[in-house]
């Protein structure tokens, strides 16, 4: 087991250096001259002239490539040429927002989508199965920053219960640092009003997000509990008396979690790329607003440093998932 | 010499229109699926012909009317105005334009790209399949809305330039389904009986492989649609996409977004025309593949 | 009382095309110590017969025209859902055909045996050889322990290490004796094993074959044997019922059956017995006996 997980995590290394490659190519061979940009419109040729050595502009493009690579080795993955602070600094800084949004999302979308979906199969063509199925159909076709903009309509306007945007009062002084979770945080140091505040922020982003893959897990539960409870083994446990709760919440539930849980780990890398939308519509202050401003203003470093950072998310993402799914597929974990 | 004569079976056009009856009553049965390619025709048609019909086509091609600004809606404004006096009504019907062509655009480039490379790696296997791969799961790990964003970015606004940083990001997927695909079909005996004839790689593929493949890339290719339109939405959205007078529906609700909630119709309608396109592309999606793919239900 | 009787029992089953009558006056009374076999081709209604007595067809596809049975006294088609657990597993064991699909993959199998012995402790602490007010922590041992004990009499070498591996690190053979185990494990009164041998090699198939007849006489319980090998009906039957078209048309002890039978269909079942007496061109297909007799 531990020898698969460190040959996975080897081959990560192949795998990021190519990243590595196509990410800056991309960004190089693309039109457009950050220099000009950074030194602004009135520039004179000696002013573009400095900023493209202070970047290292001037360079060919694969010795550019290989600075890049060894700094990258080295924690130093560029400067942004507008915030004008290293990217990975910038990085460790906006990460924690972003992730703290995506585990918010996903926790609400596997909380109500696991038992939904089980529940629609069981009480199959019902009244539940019928609105779940509803609400998925719509939940997939939802834009996240449609629903975003209807939730703050909904609930800032209207009800006035929650906080328009953001991610903590600019007034109010955030929890003490110690994962960079807001919610976690100050659970761990007891400061309940920063957790109701913090919670207060997270909530409609969170649920702006969550509805896809809620509505997809509800899906793929729904399938896979109906798929599983036509197999013969249930009937085999039926025919010996053990109870519908016990066949459902153990026998059905752990066969059916995993072609769920392939969805979940697909859905890790989606919501983080997408989480540029949802921190549009909330000013979140995470990775996608952070990525978002770089790109609008063809800022490269940052963009290649986001993009890294969620393609690593995503391979160990995956990686978890495999071997979960060995949890789950006994037959995948010998083989 | 003497000219020998011999008849070819036909095939049977009796036979084939069976077939086809067949699937659409397998594609009627649902009518979920139904509904879906009911909005998608309307969809098409109010592309096709939104210019002529709309109220203010003036509106459309960036007039304002400043005297009637953020006007809710009534019988002379169905969906209200904007805060350039516009009518909101006239942009979001003009809007299908852009999200159909687009969509439409990115899935086929996608999958001419995609096929292309799916195809030859499955074909010819080996070192190719194996560099061809290697390359289509490193993009599939990039997140694609950032990429497509990026090159957006980088090349400009303008519809072409957003159809082909979206098209980018999307065969990759393609690539891997016809690869699939092609590595089953290619060990099929009917295959083999081809290449016994002397037929070359590219008949092969080109007749006898990629025919026989093309249930599941419609079926991908409808359910795409709908992302794809989502997609263009989502550059239009953050500030990427076309450029300012041509109405969009994700630019039209980032525009609104600033006038929220006071002037709530600017995003209602905009942000509602893109949830109902995109679920119309999902539902007949869905029941072509019903149809097309049952193999694949679920 | 017997142990099990079937009277006069008519089944239809719904589908797309409506409702098909599948079981027509079925009759059958099986007492402690027999083995009866069922036998009949595929789709002539055994296995539904099977799934009846523990009330296994779903409400919305079967319904029971007429009939009754009884297990024990208890009427089997008009008892609760909770008075029918109380049967199933405990009363009543089952054995399906297929080995591979019958055991749930994602468990070890002594997680499955210990469920289904905990169950039957449920209603009959005596199962797990405890007393009425045993703690759930010693209950779970006990069932343990049996489950062990189950694993080694079906015939399963290193129980104490097997108990803790999953389905598919076994053999068809052993997975067929797991699932033995697990029918046995509650103690049942009746076992209605289904085909439970079909998927097996011949020489497995004796062994099987073997080991139900020793629990048998071990236990004196009833069995009905559901099969269309008239070769493991001799070898192993007591009795025997000859099922065609969801009816029963014949029954009897094996000996008089097999030796006389009295209807054609099992003359014509018997003809297509190959042995190693018969020439090439004697063996005839059932249809084309049927067909003759009319």
């Amino acid at each position: 087991m531990i020898r698969y997980v460190i040959r996975r995590l080897l081959l990560l290394v192949p795998m990021l250096l190519g990243l590595s490659v196509i990410v800056f190519a991309i960004a190089r061979l693309l039109p457009g001259d950050p220099a000009a940009l950074a030194a602004g419109p009135n520039a004179t040729p000696e002013v573009l002239a400095s900023v493209q050595r202070e970047f290292g502009l001037d360079k060919p493009i694969p010795l550019q490539y290989w600075d890049y690579l060894t700094g990258l080795v080295q924690g130093d993955w560029g400067v942004s040429i507008f915030t004008r602070r290293p990217v990975f600094e910038d990085i460790v800084t906006f990460l924690p927002a972003t992730l703290e949004l995506v585990a918010a999302a996903m926790l609400i979308a596997i909380v109500l989508g696991i038992p939904l979906g089980l529940a629609a199969a069981v009480w199959r063509n019902g009244v539940l199965d019928y609105v779940t199925r509803t609400v998925s159909l719509g939940g997939i076709a939802m834009p996240r920053f449609f629903l975003g903009l209807l939730l703050q309509l909904c609930f800032v306007t209207w009800l006035d219960i929650l906080p328009l945007s953001g991610r903590f009062p600019l007034i109010d002084l955030p929890p003490e640092e110690i994962t960079g979770f807001y919610t976690i945080d100050s659970l761990l140091t007891g400061d309940w009003y920063a957790l109701r505040v913090s919670l207060a922020h997270l909530a409609l982003p969170a649920l702006a997000m969550s509805l896809s893959p809620l509505a997809t897990i509800i899906r793929m539960m729904r399938a896979s509990t109906i798929e599983v409870l036509q197999q013969d083994y249930i009937m085999t446990e039926r025919a010996l008396g053990l109870s519908s709760r016990l066949i459902l919440f153990k026998y059905v539930l752990k066969n059916a979690m995993t072609s769920t849980l392939t969805v979940i780990g697909l859905y890790v890398s989606w919501l983080l790329g997408g989480t540029v939308l949802v921190e549009t519509v909330f000013d979140w202050p995470g990775l996608g607003l952070y990525a978002t401003q770089a790109i609008l203003s063809q800022d490269f470093m940052p963009v290649i440093g986001v993009t890294l950072v969620i393609a690593i998310i995503y391979l160990l993402s995956m990686l978890i998932v495999d071997l979960l799914y060995g949890v789950f597929n006994p037959k995948v974990r010998s083989s | 010499m003497t000219m020998i004569q011999t008849s070819l079976p036909k095939r049977d056009p009796s036979a084939r229109l069976e077939n086809w009856s067949r699937a659409f009553y397998r594609f009627r049965q649902s009518w979920l699926s139904v509904i879906g390619l009911a909005i998608v025709a309307v969809l098409i048609v109010i592309a096709l012909v939104a210019p002529l019909i709309v109220p203010y086509p003036e509106h459309v091609a960036g007039a304002t009317d400043t005297a009637a600004r953020f006007m809710p809606p009534s019988a002379e404004h169905w969906f209200g105005t904007n805060a350039l006096g516009q009518d909101m009504f006239s942009l979001v019907l003009v809007g299908s334009q852009v999200s159909l062509f687009s969509g439409l655009a990115v899935v086929i480039i996608a999958i001419a790209v995609g096929g292309l490379v799916g195809a030859v790696a499955g074909y010819f296997g080996g070192w190719v399949d194996e560099t061809l791969m290697r390359l289509t799961d490193l993009l599939l790990t990039i997140p694609s809305l950032i990429l497509a964003m990026a090159v957006a970015a980088a090349l400009g606004t303008g519809i072409l330039n957003m159809i082909i940083a979206i098209s980018i990001t999307w065969w990759p997927a393609y690539a891997r389904l016809i690869r699939g695909e092609v590595l089953v079909k290619k060990e099929e005996q009917f295959i083999t009986a081809a290449r016994a004839l002397g037929a070359g790689p590219g008949r092969i593929l080109g007749r006898h492989i990629l025919p026989n493949i093309i249930s599941p890339v419609v079926v991908k290719a409808s359910l795409d649609m709908g992302f794809a339109i989502l997609t263009v939405a989502s550059l239009g959205f953050v500030g990427i996409g076309v450029r300012a007078p041509v109405p969009e529906w994700g630019t039209l609700l980032s525009t609104a977004r600033g006038y929220m909630p006071d002037y709530w119709w600017t995003a209602l309608f905009p942000g509602f025309a893109i949830f109902l396109a995109v679920l119309a592309f999902n539902l007949l999606g869905d029941g072509l593949r019903d149809v097309l793919d049952p193999k694949a239900r679920r | 009382m017997s142990l099990l009787e079937i009277t006069n029992l008519n089944l239809a089953m719904r589908s797309y095309e409506g409702e098909t009558q599948i079981l027509h006056g079925i009759d059958l009374k099986i007492e402690r110590g027999e083995i009866w076999g069922m036998v009949g081709e595929t789709g002539s209604g055994k296995s539904l017969t099977g799934l009846s007595i523990s009330r296994l067809i779903p409400a919305a596809t079967g319904r029971y025209l007429a009939g009754s049975i009884r297990f024990e006294g208890t009427d089997v088609l008009n008892a609760t859902e909770r008075e029918m657990r109380k049967l199933r597993g405990r009363k009543i064991g089952m054995i399906f055909q297929d080995p591979t699909t019958n055991l749930n993959p994602a468990f070890r199998i002594g997680t499955q045996l210990v469920d289904v012995a905990l169950h039957a402790a449920e209603h009959d602490p005596s199962v797990l050889g405890l007393s009425g007010n045993a703690s759930r922590r010693e209950r779970r041992r006990a069932a343990r322990r049996v489950a062990i004990e189950m694993l080694g009499k079906v015939g399963i070498s290193d129980p104490i290490e097997r108990i803790d591996a999953y389905p598919h690190q076994f053999s068809g053979g052993m997975r067929q004796r797991m699932l033995i185990a697990m029918a046995m494990i509650g103690k049942p009164d009746l076992l209605i094993a289904d085909e439970p041998t079909t998927a097996l090699d011949v020489s497995v198939q004796a062994q099987i074959l073997k080991l139900i007849h020793q629990l048998v006489l071990e236990r004196d319980i009833g069995v009905l044997m559901i099969t269309h090998n008239l070769g493991v009906v001799a070898q192993l039957c007591s009795h025997v019922a000859v099922m065609y078209r969801g009816r029963i048309l014949e029954t009897g002890p094996v000996r008089t059956v097999l030796k006389q039978p009295s209807h054609a269909y099992t003359r014509a079942l018997l003809a297509a017995i190959p042995t190693v007496h018969t020439k090439r061109g004697e063996l005839r297909g059932i249809g084309d006996i049927m067909a003759e007799a009319g």
